[in-house]
């Protein structure tokens, strides 16, 4: 298994599609850190004070999952559409197999992908904070958690991709279908009357490792559920369609 | 044991029967040539081998085992495919460097099969850019990455220039040689007939005929034409003999079911002067063609 997962991560690393998203997420994150320092300290915005931190790891979690899930579902229909399928398929008859190191190879990628955005965002905010005169410590629990959120809710964010890209083998049909389901999921909750229901949806249950609040459910319990989303997604995937005739 | 068996295979997609009850067998050591127009069943044939296409009825295995169950298919089974199945923004050899990982095979045999199909200089240069023929190269040097013992090749020839199927002639001798099983499936009986040993035929998804290329050609009372002043006397010696001769213009003799060395010695033995002979080649395609169009036929 280990064999395949770093066959994938090659695979990741060797085509300009992968830094491509990288070089996105860097810049959109850089972006959004220069809007926010514009605006900041106005009246109805965040305080220029030190418990603003948190936040600023976190500044650019839209874009960032939305980049991570693309990534998955490259990662997965591009075996379908550039026919990379029939010589993957042929050293590792196994497709199982093959989804499942998609789904670690590409949970790491997504992890790293946070962990880019949180390293532009730390970067240019400290420097700023430090010229504000903020008195800043790095080494605190609340950063912490909201780093970790954030490396997890993009490496899942991943593995959905890769799941629904199992299950949906184009691509346009894959990442419309997931920025659709992104928009229209806050939706749900009050069209069926049921605003608990949220929290159990999987983008309400991966809002929990970034956001906490009370209408979501514990970070550990989110991020399972997100996870259990992704993964089931995967599963049907394999046994529907990536098992299919390779013609 | 033979290498590949197919036994009572069969493929349906929907309303087409694409392969109907083929059974065929290739022994060890030996080149086949797998023959049949296009559409006859010869690509969906291999991807089952594969375990590509699931088939509907029947079993096709390598050495007694399919492919799925080869615990190291790669080094047992190279197969070259259609020449798709790269990433266009690949390089050559960062494609051989993600199968070889995924084999567990070491790197350094990537910079090696990249030299075997000359593609060494094109090593480092993305996919997108390459012509057919070079595609062609690349897939051949991702099926012998794993050394195996039996290569499938799906119409390797196409996109290649001459030169280039010259090559690709030398190269499955060369694995030939070295004791491996070659399977090349073509649409065109001559582009195969200098390297087989054998022939399976296939039209409509049956098989219409096995058997080495020396009997295909003989099925087909293949022609010797002699051009000769002593025409009369020539085909009345050679009839006697038991084949079958007749008389093409004032000089010419068409005969049927004797080889040119008999023909010659038919001739030398009763003095008789050969101004010209010939072996008819062309048979060969017209035996093809008949077979094809013909031995599918399910009436």
């Amino acid at each position: 298994m280990t064999r395949l997962v770093r066959a994938e991560l090659l695979k990741l690393r060797t085509t300009r599609t992968t830094a491509g998203i990288f070089a996105l997420t860097v810049a959109t994150t850089a972006l959004i850190m220069t809007a926010v320092m514009l605006i900041a300290g106005r009246p109805g915005q965040p305080a220029i004070e030190s418990g603003i931190l948190p936040d600023l790891v976190a500044v650019a979690k839209g874009p960032l999952v939305i980049f991570a899930l693309i990534l998955g579902v490259l990662g997965m229909s591009g075996e379908f559409r550039f026919g990379t399928a029939t010589p993957t398929f042929l050293v590792t008859p196994n497709r199982g197999r093959v989804v499942a190191a998609k789904l670690v190879a590409n949970a790491l990628a997504g992890a790293a992908l946070a962990a880019a955005s949180a390293a532009v965002a730390l970067g240019i905010g400290l420097p700023w904070l430090l010229v504000k005169g903020v008195d800043i410590t790095i080494v605190d629990a609340e950063v912490a958690s909201r780093l970790l959120g954030l490396v997890a809710t993009s490496a899942l964010h991943a593995v959905l991709g890769v799941g629904l890209a199992a299950l949906v083998r184009n691509q346009v049909v894959a990442i419309a279908a997931g920025l659709l389901w992104m928009r229209v999921e806050g939706l749900i909750p009050d069209a069926l009357q049921r605003p608990g229901l949220g929290r159990w949806l999987p983008e309400g249950a991966a809002s929990a490792l970034t956001d906490s609040g009370a209408v979501t459910l514990p970070m550990w319990a989110g991020g399972l559920l997100f996870a259990a989303y992704g993964l089931a997604l995967a599963l049907i995937g394999t046994r529907l369609v990536v098992r299919r005739d390779l013609t | 044991m033979s290498a590949i068996n197919v036994h009572r295979l069969s493929k349906r997609f929907g309303d087409v029967l694409a392969v109907d009850d083929l059974g065929f067998e290739v022994e060890e050591g030996t080149v086949v040539g797998f023959l049949g127009p296009n559409g006859a069943g010869k690509t969906t044939t291999l991807r089952m081998l594969l375990g590509l296409v699931a088939p509907t009825a029947g079993t096709a295995t390598f050495g007694g085992r399919a492919y799925r169950e080869l615990p190291a298919p790669t080094r047992v089974v190279g197969a070259v495919l259609e020449a798709s199945g790269f990433h266009p923004g690949r390089t050559a050899r960062n494609h051989l460097r993600v199968l070889a990982t995924a084999a567990g095979l070491a790197d350094g045999l990537v910079d090696e099969v990249l030299g075997q199909v000359g593609l060494a200089d094109a090593a480092g240069r993305r996919v997108g850019g390459f012509s057919l023929g070079m595609r062609q190269r690349l897939g051949l040097a991702a099926a012998l990455l794993g050394d195996p013992e039996v290569l499938l090749l799906d119409e390797p020839a196409n996109g290649l220039d001459p030169e280039g199927i010259h090559w690709l002639r030398g190269l499955v001798r060369r694995q030939a040689d070295e004791g491996r099983t070659v399977l090349v499936s073509s649409h065109l009986l001559a582009e195969v007939a200098q390297t087989v040993d054998q022939v399976v035929i296939i039209a409509r998804g049956r098989l219409v005929a096995q058997s080495t290329l020396a009997d295909l050609t003989a099925g087909a009372a293949a022609a010797v034409r002699v051009r000769t002043p002593q025409a009369e006397a020539l085909r009345d010696r050679l009839a006697a003999g038991g084949a079958a001769v007749r008389l093409d213009g004032p000089e010419g003799l068409v005969v049927t079911g004797a080889t040119t060395e008999q023909v010659g010695r038919a001739a030398a033995a009763a003095g008789i002067v050969l101004h010209e002979m010939r072996f008819e080649r062309s048979n060969l395609e017209e035996v093809f063609l008949e077979l094809t169009n013909h031995g599918g036929d399910r009436s």
